[in-house]
């Protein structure tokens, strides 16, 4: 198991390197005469501490832009390993203190949506695998697909005509309220928690379909199965079937499913932050996208990079972990 | 029987056309009988069980109404998606507007002389210091020559040029003589030395060392003793210089009453004189033969007949003539000059009206000068009416040509322009100009406008229809969706079907590149080559094209993954070794032995795909990085609405597209979904 785990280790890193390569060579084909646009928009801002040469001069050498494709990729993954990730462009600070000042939002964002997403998904996919056919099982499955099927922007938009403009129980976007800085610490939070309502139901809708489906598909699968089969045979009480012998087992693909997308609750909503303007790491990295902030860039792809990778490893070993029957080579 | 093989159906055809299907009478019909098996094809059987699947079904229904919609639709519909929409509407315009006029033009007199360009620049604020010393005649020197403005009447001035000849200077001052050294005994000239003024000097130390005034030929020097035993050495002076020939008492008393009046210049004895101040020196100057060489005024003339030419001729003969009144030429015609209320009144030779000249400037804001005699009066008269109460706002009625429901003038029989009585506003500007507003109807683009039968789903904000734009939003949705499945499964087939068919080092080659296009962040690159090709300000035909080879590069990992996988285990099926034994070409046994046993999975695949790929785009689209303005697609007609207020107002248009997106997504899904099952009913049901 640790040998494989070491393995897997290193083989992720590899492939890690080429991820990163096809991104960098992305972003170092941007239009020719980018990093000087971008120098000279950088020293012209208010507060800049930089002059135009001094910043054409320390883009290209912390980018090794004026170096050909690959040397430049191994300047800048030097730089990365030692965690040197430069300053972001469009926020003026240090990548790093950038991604702490946002991925905690990100992460309680993420965590409240997940919670609830199993609270409420896997329950109801028992449900319809247990009466396959009935009108339950039809809902479930219909709803599930209206989920997966609508666009993040639309459910979003809908919830803020609905809820802020219609009801006017929330703000349409931002995380603080007007009067934040006159609030008490709870105040505070609460306001905070108040403005995250909406994109948490968002993050919840699209996702939830997903999960009621496999959990529906994989429940299926384990009602057929013989042994679930043999244990109706035998008159074991149909609640003890169902939680007992069919649960758990349907319980392994859930794990390692869910255990995979643990990482990912680091990397933030990209669309849904983005619209409704919460500080989290994927509506700074959506600024930074469309502003070309490339430090900033190359550091949230590279980290969605290792939690993509650390998420498959994570679900491998559950796998094997949780069943017995998996042997890891 | 065809030699293509045993075919159970055809068997019982045959049986049919020879009339052996029905049984005779009475006999029973055994259990295992060949009339009572109906075999049906895969194909049927995979339909057969296709078609029960109410979902299925639906979803298949639903995507046929939305090819036709977005397909078939735009020929039966008459606008186009680029199409925008105007309407007539009444709209409060700036009609015009009324300005007392503060800033002097000038008009050059025919044959005469020329104004300095830096005199020129100046006039404006000569004329206004005349104005507010009181003086009609006023004096100016140019680097060149010097000019005579004189008052011709209110608001016309009359400038003349004539070359300057110096007559005098007059003042007192002193001026620095030099320095006499005790030393040398010498007196050291910073200017031409003056006879006898050494000896003087030294005479007057000898009287007094410590310094003194003495004087020399009626001018007066002052020495004062500095360092290093010298002494400076002033002469003062004091009165009228004449440089030529010396003029009498009277210009001399006339000259000083001037200096006393800090003025610019007089008149004495038919002739013209010029102050200059040079210091405390003041300077006079003749000026010799002035010569007429422009008029400056602030009138503006208002025809009577409107649009009627005024020549530059009787405009400038006209101003000249306000000095006497009374008549005048030009152009070969004669005219007649009289004051009127607030200006001048111009009447042409057989006695009738032709223009008004008032410091009141009345012009339409769209340039062209349309408006008649009578309405400029009116709108002078409430202008002049507001500035005496000093008032803001005010108003009056006046007929107006009127206009139809399509903007046009409506003319009578006799070709005489119809006129309404419209209510004219006037407001003040912050600069002093009176702003007349007015309702005219006016052509507009159709922007937001409510469903109607016109416009099934109204307009957006640019005139477009937004039902059009929905369809043909919908054919480039659909279309980017089936190129770019196309795409993924064409890359995919054939490197997961060369990875699983040949495994080794080229199977682990591949799967290393599938490993790291699966690693990759989709999302995030889709944005940031939308940003790129915002940069590049590329075309929107442009962009859709490289956001499809985008799409379709980035997905061909799945596809490859699942491929190889079916290849892997049908791989080692025996027709698969029968293949091989019968020496077909290894081309042939992946894609004609191989690919289409997969071809239920590659369907299935496709299908959910494509809706995954309308999503993906819709959302792209949404945040501006994808399909741009004005070519449709569903993401970007609800982006054209997605701020606050037009999110509140115009539900009409985002609701519709919003739900279209969902359906056909749904739509796809549910196809694939009864695909799956119907190809597969053991898998998971």
């Amino acid at each position: 198991m640790l040998k494989y785990t070491a393995k897997r280790l290193a083989y992720s890193v590899l492939i890690l390197f080429f991820v990163m390569f096809i991104i960098y060579v992305l972003m170092y084909n941007m239009p020719s005469g980018f990093v000087e646009t971008k120098a000279r928009e950088l020293a012209s801002r208010p507060g800049a501490t930089k002059s135009y040469a001094e910043w054409l001069a320390d883009l290209n050498a912390q980018y090794g832009m004026d170096k050909g494709v690959v040397r430049g990729y191994l300047i800048w993954l030097g730089n990365a390993v030692r965690g040197n990730w430069g300053d972001s462009w469009v926020w003026n600070v240090p990548v790093t203190v950038e991604f702490h000042n946002t991925v905690w939002y990100s992460f309680a964002l993420g965590l409240v949506a997940f919670i609830l997403e199993i609270l409420i998904a896997i329950p109801l996919g028992i449900t319809a695998a247990r009466k396959q056919y009935s009108f339950t099982d039809y809902f479930t499955t219909v709803v599930a697909m209206v989920c997966i099927s609508m666009p993040t922007f639309f459910v979003a938009t809908v919830l803020k005509y609905i809820f802020s403009v219609k009801l006017g129980w929330f703000d349409l976007s931002g995380m603080q309220g007007r009067n934040y800085m006159a609030l008490s610490d709870f105040g505070k939070f609460l306001d905070v928690a108040k403005h995250f309502v909406l994109p948490l139901i968002t993050l919840v809708i699209i996702s939830i379909g997903g999960l009621m489906r496999y959990t529906r598909t994989n429940m299926l699968e384990v009602l057929s199965a013989d042994y679930i089969r043999t244990a109706r045979a035998k008159g074991v009480p149909e609640r003890t079937v169902i939680n007992r012998h069919a649960f758990r087992n349907t319980f392994i693909p859930l794990v390692t499913m869910l255990g995979g997308t643990l990482p990912g609750l680091f990397s933030g909503a990209l669309i849904t932050e983005t619209l409704f303007s919460i500080r989290g790491i994927g509506f700074a990295s959506y600024t930074s996208m469309t502003q070309a902030d490339i430090p900033f860039i190359m550091f949230y792809l590279a980290f969605i990079s290792i939690l993509t990778l650390l998420g498959n490893l994570i679900s491998d070993l559950l796998y094997a972990a949780a069943d017995p029957r998996v042997r890891l080579s | 029987m065809s030699n293509k093989g045993y075919s159970l159906n055809e068997v019982l055809k045959a049986r049919k056309a020879a009339g052996q299907d029905r049984q005779p009478q009475g006999d029973e019909v055994k259990l295992d009988d060949l009339s009572r098996v109906k075999v049906l094809s895969p194909g049927r059987q995979v339909f057969k069980r296709f078609i029960r699947n109410r979902l299925a079904v639906f979803g298949s229904v639903t995507l046929i109404l939305m090819f036709l919609f977005s397909f078939v639709g735009p020929l039966f519909y008459p606008y186009g998606q680029k199409q925008i929409f105007y309407k007539y509407e009444p709209r409060n315009v700036d009609y015009g507007m009324v300005k007392e006029n503060t800033a002097y033009s000038g008009f050059d007199v025919e044959g005469g002389a020329t104004v300095e360009r830096t005199v020129n620049n100046r006039m404006n604020s000569i004329i206004k210091n005349m104005l507010s010393a009181g003086v009609d005649v006023d004096y100016v020197q140019g680097d060149e020559k010097a000019y005579r403005i004189e008052k011709l009447a209110d608001d016309v001035y009359l400038a003349s040029a004539a070359d300057m000849q110096e007559v005098c200077y007059y003042g007192s001052g002193e001026a620095e003589i030099g320095t006499y050294s005790m030393v040398g005994k010498k007196l050291d000239y910073v200017r031409d030395p003056v006879e006898g003024l050494e000896d003087a000097v030294r005479a007057a130390i000898a009287s007094d060392a410590k310094g003194g005034t003495f004087e020399l030929d009626g001018v007066k020097y002052t020495y004062t003793r500095g360092k290093a035993k010298s002494y400076a050495i002033t002469a003062s002076f004091d009165g009228v210089q004449y440089v030529d020939a010396p003029m009498d008492a009277g210009f001399e008393a006339a000259l000083d009453a001037e200096i006393h009046l800090d003025g610019t210049g007089f008149a004495y004895n038919g002739e013209d004189f010029a102050l200059a101040k040079d210091g405390g020196t003041w300077h006079a100057y003749r000026l010799v033969e002035p010569r007429q060489a422009k008029v400056y005024s602030r009138l503006t003339n208002s025809t009577y007949e409107a649009g009627a030419a005024v020549s530059p001729a009787l405009n400038l003969n006209a101003l000249l003539a306000t000095a006497t009144g009374g008549s005048f030429e030009a152009d070969g015609q004669s005219w007649t000059l009289s004051k009127a209320e607030g200006g001048w009144l111009v009447r042409d030779a057989a006695g009738n009206e032709f223009m008004e000249m008032t410091p009141f400037s009345v012009r339409r804001y769209d340039g062209a000068d349309t408006m008649e005699y009578g309405l400029k009066k009116a709108l002078t008269e409430k202008a002049q009416e507001m500035a005496a109460a000093d008032a803001r706002t005010g108003t009056l009625t006046y007929a107006l040509p009127m206009q139809t429901e399509t903007g046009e003038y409506v003319v009578d029989e006799a070709g005489n322009v119809s006129t309404q009585e419209t209510e004219l506003t006037l407001n003040r500007s912050q600069t002093g100009e009176y702003v007349v507003n007015c309702q005219q109807i006016i052509y507009v683009i159709n922007m937001f406008d409510a469903p109607s039968g016109e416009h099934i789903l109204g307009t957006d904000g640019d005139g477009f229809d937004v039902f059009a734009r929905i369809m043909y939003g919908g054919r480039v949705s659909l279309m980017v969706g089936f190129v770019v499945v196309f795409l993924e499964t064409f890359l995919g087939v054939i490197m997961g079907g060369l990875s699983g068919y040949y495994g080794g080092w080229v199977d682990m080659l591949i799967m290393r590149l599938v490993d790291i296009f699966y690693c990759l962040p989709y999302m995030p690159i889709m944005i940031i080559i939308g940003a790129l090709m915002d940069a590049m300000r590329m075309d929107t035909y442009i962009r859709l094209i490289v956001m499809m080879a985008a799409l379709g590069i980035m997905g061909w990992a799945s596809v490859a993954r699942l491929v190889r996988g079916q290849i892997l285990t049908l791989r080692e099926q025996e027709f698969m070794v029968a293949t091989e034994a019968t020496g077909i070409r290894v081309k042939d046994r992946i894609f004609h032995h191989l690919v289409p046993n997969i071809m239920p999975q590659l369907i299935v695949q496709a299908t959910m795909g494509m809706g995954s790929v309308i999503l993906t785009e819709s959302t792209l689209s949404f945040l501006g990085l994808g399909v741009k303005h004005p070519l449709a697609t569903w993401g970007t007609i609800i982006n054209s609405v997605s701020s606050a207020s037009a999110m509140q107002h115009y539900a009409f248009i985002w609701i519709p597209v919003g739900l279209l997106i969902c359906m056909t997504v749904i739509a796809f899904n549910f196809v694939g979904d009864g695909l799956r099952d119907a190809y597969d009913p053991k898998a998971k049901r």
